[in-house]
């Protein structure tokens, strides 16, 4: 019973929906604050991202014809749970999640859930922009996939389980750090940033996947988006948050690291322009299977 | 089995409404369809209702960027029939409303370029400077968009102090020369968006007719300012900027020193600006019968007029020929063969001026 209300606890409080939810909102504002500010913008208020969310939910939906309306509305609340999950599964400070053996794997399979379901999703709206943003989504996971994957590889080699908190507990060493370098290689392309916003690149194919979503759907896959950047960032914080004994310590350092995860991003988006599939493939393939690969080799030896 | 996608009419790319309909096997081009016509407001029929004064109104509305080149082509056209000879100081000032109106052309241009592959930090530089030029047009003529300065016979407004304009040009120089020009030439993400993309090779330039920047880039050495200099441009010493590689980096590059040319004929033209009147003292000359043609380098290339009269005070044909219009037709032999996600850059690199175009 115990075990059951503290995964409860950690699937609704901290790590996640309800902390999840606000540090969403939280990093879509600091992102967006911090390139308003680099292209010499105000940028948005603190709430913004709470307001964009609270508007979407408020408008009326438009029912595209055609168009199987429970796959429509299911793949989005697919996305929302698989991502929750993921998020409850993350070794973050004072975490009351339920640790398992082979975590680590169903945490990578729930993490992939976002990215299938953009690919599902724009197959589903049926519209030529979205099937062309799908098929860019499913080219660009092969890429961003490699180091990600990889990267949890050499972890896993080195810690001698798939188990997330035995990774997290680990001695600092090598491994942690080219594992971080190829995870903040993958980041970007993961949350669709620039330089690899490929699969929604508004000037090529207008909204890419989402195109046909509007109103409640739509916010629900923001809302997914922002979540997404809470999950990736978090995982790569909790490898450094170990380091620090306490849990008000590895807390902040937590929040620190996944802010400036954030920052990363929007400063690389703000500094690039977007670039082709192909290249994107091309970069993940050397520079990110490089890192990764550095990793499980300091993680054999 | 190739797969159709429309890019427009209306479409996040495009600024104005025409349509691409692309036919694609994966993300290759393989044919593509233009369509025009979607914004036709009958200019030149219009044109033949209205007298000359009124007419240099509604040929400002051609378009919303280089509405001043509208103008004094269609003023230049009425003075070769009525052989009026315009001041000197009205021929300097006509030389820096087009040099100051190609400047915020080619920096709009430079904004929605870098929006197309998803340069948004540069967009939001590029019109950053843009507005200092928008706010020196509007010193000098008191309009963002539609400047009213060109009359028949001369300017309407006086540039009373070259002051208020020459520190803003400079800065603009600075912009361009510290920040722009690297950023374009050297920054991975553009120079992968850019390079080898869009090709049009100087044969087909020529088979094609492209004219302006377009032509230029592609290595054809022509300009309406160089080769048969209006206005001022004759004692400016004009320096024509051509490239060899006919992609799209070399329209960028191109555009780019052209702004730097334009930035010094601009500051050439304000030290050695003559005195006297701006136009002559007849402010309704009478337009002989007669027609006549004039041609101006708008910043998309060459801009041809052909204004006949009969004496009346209303032109008897106004015929525009705009430079989009003789560069969109070249539009599918650069698309073929290109990646879909460089198609929104390809079509802006031709920089289509869809009101012109459709006029």
């Amino acid at each position: 019973m115990n075990e059951i209300v503290r995964g409860i606890v950690a699937f609704l409080l901290w790590p996640g929906l309800i902390s999840a939810v606000l540090l969403a909102w939280f990093y879509l504002w600091l992102g967006r604050k911090v390139t308003a500010r680099l292209q010499g913008r105000q940028g948005p208020p603190f709430f913004q991202p709470f307001f964009d969310f609270v508007k979407l939910l408020g408008k009326k939906m438009i029912r595209p014809t055609g168009i199987n309306m429970g796959l429509f509305l299911g793949l989005p609340l697919v996305s929302l749970i698989s991502v929750l999950a993921a998020l409850a599964l993350i070794p973050a400070p004072g975490s009351t999640s339920i640790s398992f053996p082979g975590d680590l794997i169903f945490l990578l399979y729930l993490l992939e859930m976002p990215a299938l379901v953009d690919i599902l999703v724009g197959y589903v709206s049926r519209s030529v922009y979205a099937q062309v943003g799908a098929v860019r989504e499913a080219l660009l996971s092969l890429g961003h996939n490699l180091p990600f994957i990889v990267a949890f590889i050499a972890l896993a080699i080195q810690a001698k389980s798939s188990n997330l908190q035995t990774i997290v507990d680990m001695h600092f060493s090598l491994v942690q750090i080219f594992a971080a370098i190829a995870l903040i290689i993958a980041i970007p392309a993961r949350v669709k940033a620039n330089p690899f916003s490929i699969p929604n690149a508004e000037t090529e194919i207008v909204a890419g996947t989402h195109i046909e979503y509007n109103g409640p759907a739509l916010a629900i896959l923001e809302l997914v988006h922002g979540l997404e950047i809470v999950a990736l960032s978090g995982l790569l914080a909790s490898l450094f948050s170990g380091m620090v004994t306490g849990v008000l310590p590895s807390l902040i350092v937590y929040l620190v690291v996944s802010i400036l995860v954030v920052i990363f991003t929007s400063l690389l988006a703000a500094s690039t322009a977007r670039v082709k599939v192909q290249y994107a493939l091309g970069f993940y393939w050397r520079w990110g299977a490089l890192a990764a690969a550095l990793a499980v080799v300091a993680a054999v030896m | 089995m190739p797969y159709r996608i429309p890019i427009g009419p209306y479409h996040p790319a495009l600024e104005e409404p025409y349509k691409l309909q692309l036919s694609c096997t994966g993300e290759t081009v393989q044919a593509v369809e233009i369509e025009v016509g979607f914004t036709l407001r009958a200019i030149e029929l219009l044109a033949q209702r209205r007298n000359y004064v009124q007419d240099i109104v509604l040929v400002e509305h051609v378009c919303g960027i280089c509405s001043n080149v509208h103008a004094t082509a269609f003023a230049m056209a009425a003075e070769k029939i009525a052989g009026i000879q315009i001041p000197d100081r009205a021929r300097y000032i006509r030389t820096i409303m087009g040099e100051l109106e190609r400047l915020h052309s080619h920096l709009l241009w430079a904004g929605i370029g870098s929006e197309d592959i998803g340069f948004r930090s540069m967009f939001m530089e590029m019109y950053y400077v843009r507005e200092s030029i928008m706010d020196i047009l509007e010193v000098i003529s008191g309009n963002r968009v539609n400047y009213g300065m060109i009359a028949i016979g001369g300017v309407n407004r006086d540039i009373p102090d070259p002051k208020l304009i020459l520190p803003k040009v400079q800065e603009l120089r600075k912009v361009l020369e510290n920040m722009a020009i690297p950023i374009f030439t050297r920054n991975a993400t553009v120079k992968s968006r850019t390079v080898k993309i869009g090709p049009l090779s100087k044969q087909d330039a020529i088979k094609y007719g492209v004219v302006g920047p377009m032509a230029r880039a592609s290595g054809v050495n022509i300009d309406i300012r160089q080769d048969l200099p209006y206005a001022a441009y004759q004692d400016l010493d004009f320096k024509i900027v051509t490239s060899e590689d006919g992609d799209v980096q070399a329209r960028l590059v191109v555009r780019a020193l052209e702004m730097l040319e334009s930035v010094r004929l601009i500051e050439s033209a304000l030290a050695n600006m003559p005195s006297g009147p701006i136009r002559i003292d007849d402010p309704f000359p009478t337009i002989p019968a007669g027609e006549a043609t004039s041609r101006v380098e708008a910043p998309r290339g060459e801009a041809f007029y052909y204004v006949a009269s009969d004496g009346s005070d209303t032109p008897l044909r106004v015929k525009i020929r705009t430079p989009s219009y003789i560069n969109i037709p070249a539009i599918p032999l650069l698309c073929v063969g290109q990646n879909l996600a460089d198609m929104p850059l390809i079509q802006a690199s031709i920089d289509p001026c869809v009101s012109c175009t459709d006029r």
